[in-house]
């Protein structure tokens, strides 16, 4: 065998391509054949580089999703009434499941932060629940008022369709033992959840994004008022959306 | 986005099947979603919606080797969200948003950076070259899978792949230092 046809053998062999005859037939040529030999070395070596890098991992909500389409797909005829208290029980069995992997293997740990871990558990709520509103209108003056008598301050509350980011609604979450507002907004076809609860400390902090297996979570204060919002969102966009919340608010006053 | 609701709805026991068959795969259709599009969260709603094509289409299976069935599920999804929204698309400005290096108790800060180059390298190859590249050497699947993958003749993917692998030495190359 000559160098050109042992040569044009080498990625079919080291791909495991060759019948088996042609196979030993590559090898005993390959015995005399540096330049062969370098270059099935150095392929070798390249595809160790390519096979270093950790393999990748659905993140927990895209599961989660799929998981729930699984059950929606169920020919159970949507509109009926019954249904509805079989899906919230697989929902709430599945945030139970996810809440627990979630705590048990990444929350805890990094940040440590039980608020991280609320965030998240309220997010999930938001993202997976069959309501992931209690109140939904893109409409803000229906959505403020709904939180009298539930909350106990009255939370700022806009659409921010003209930013990229409609208002679906609001709903009640338990944050560090206190009940605090969530608005809940849309980017494409993410949802994003705000919390909100008046500031005990004065001055404003700038948004911080950080970003958590797919999700951007941003922390800031502003105009009173303690926000944090959950998404699973590139953290620029999350960016995008705590400034277009405080323009919101400023451009109220 | 089309959600194929036209497609008849699988029934419980096939729901059960595909889950069975292809859900083991998702971690796969998450990282060939996320080698092609180099975007942690466009790959989430490839992966989303190649997985529900994949459910709606799952009467068409015929128990052929199932990764390679959803792999190809996965690249005709982009190749269909990509055209709705090359608008939006951002050029790849973070090669370390395609893969975790990450921060790793095990590994060396030395390590974590090489796998981030190497990344980079490999997110850096025009998507001919990656996807080829990531098929056979991430995925390890055969000529005859990608070419189906890729609705290529398997001549195509052999001249593809072998083009890949010079690229990639190049960029490796200038990325690690050597050659």
């Amino acid at each position: 065998m000559d160098c050109p046809t042992c040569e044009a053998m080498v990625e079919s062999y080291l791909d495991s391509e060759l019948p088996a005859g042609e196979s030993a037939r590559f090898e005993a040529a390959l015995a005399e054949c540096p330049e062969c030999r370098g270059k099935l070395e150095r392929l070798q070596a390249q595809r160790a580089l390519i096979r270093d890098l950790p393999a990748a991992r659905a993140p927990d909500l895209l599961r989660a999703r799929i998981e729930r389409e699984l059950r929606v797909d169920t020919p159970v005829p949507v509109s009926a009434p019954r249904v509805w208290p079989r899906r919230t029980a697989l929902a709430a069995s599945l945030l139970l499941a996810l809440g627990v992997g979630w705590i048990g293997g990444r929350f805890v740990g990094r940040e440590g932060s039980r608020e991280t871990d609320e965030l998240i558990a309220g997010y999930l709520r938001v993202g997976l629940g069959d309501r992931p509103v209690e109140v939904a209108s893109s409409d803000q003056h229906t959505v403020k008022p709904w939180f009298a008598g539930r909350i106990d301050y009255a939370p700022p509350v806009y659409d921010l369709t003209a930013s990229g980011f409609p208002l679906l609604g609001g709903r009640v979450d338990v944050l560090d033992g206190r009940r605090v507002a969530v608005l809940v907004y849309r980017r494409n076809q993410h949802r994003v959840a705000l919390s909100l609860w008046p500031a005990s400390t004065a001055g404003n902090v700038a948004p911080q994004v950080s970003e958590r297996d797919g999700f951007a979570i941003a922390r800031w204060r502003h105009a009173g008022f303690e926000l944090r919002a959950v998404a699973d969102l590139a953290p620029k966009d999350m960016s995008l959306f705590a400034s277009a919340v405080d323009q919101a608010i400023d451009g109220s006053r | 986005m089309g959600r194929m609701s036209e497609a008849p709805k699988p029934d419980g026991k096939a729901l059960e099947r595909f889950r069975i068959v292809m859900l083991p795969h998702l971690d796969a259709a998450y990282g060939f979603a996320r080698w092609l599009t180099r975007d942690p969260v466009e790959a989430q709603d490839v992966a989303q919606e190649a997985m529900l094509r994949a459910l709606r289409y799952f009467h068409a299976f015929r128990g052929e080797e199932a990764r390679p069935w959803l792999l190809r599920i996965v690249r005709n999804t982009w190749s269909d969200m990509r055209l709705t929204r090359r608008g939006e698309r951002v050029p790849l400005d973070e090669a370390e948003s395609v893969v975790d290096v990450g921060p790793d108790p095990e590994q060396s800060a030395l390590a974590g950076d090489r796998r981030r180059q190497i990344a980079a390298a490999l997110a850096a190859l025009p998507e001919e070259s990656r996807e080829v590249l990531v098929l056979r050497e991430i995925e390890e699947l055969s000529y005859k899978h990608i070419a189906a993958i890729l609705d290529l003749p398997i001549g195509t993917i052999m001249s593809r792949l072998s083009r890949a692998r010079e690229k990639l030495a190049v960029e490796l190359g200038g990325r690690l230092g050597k050659e």
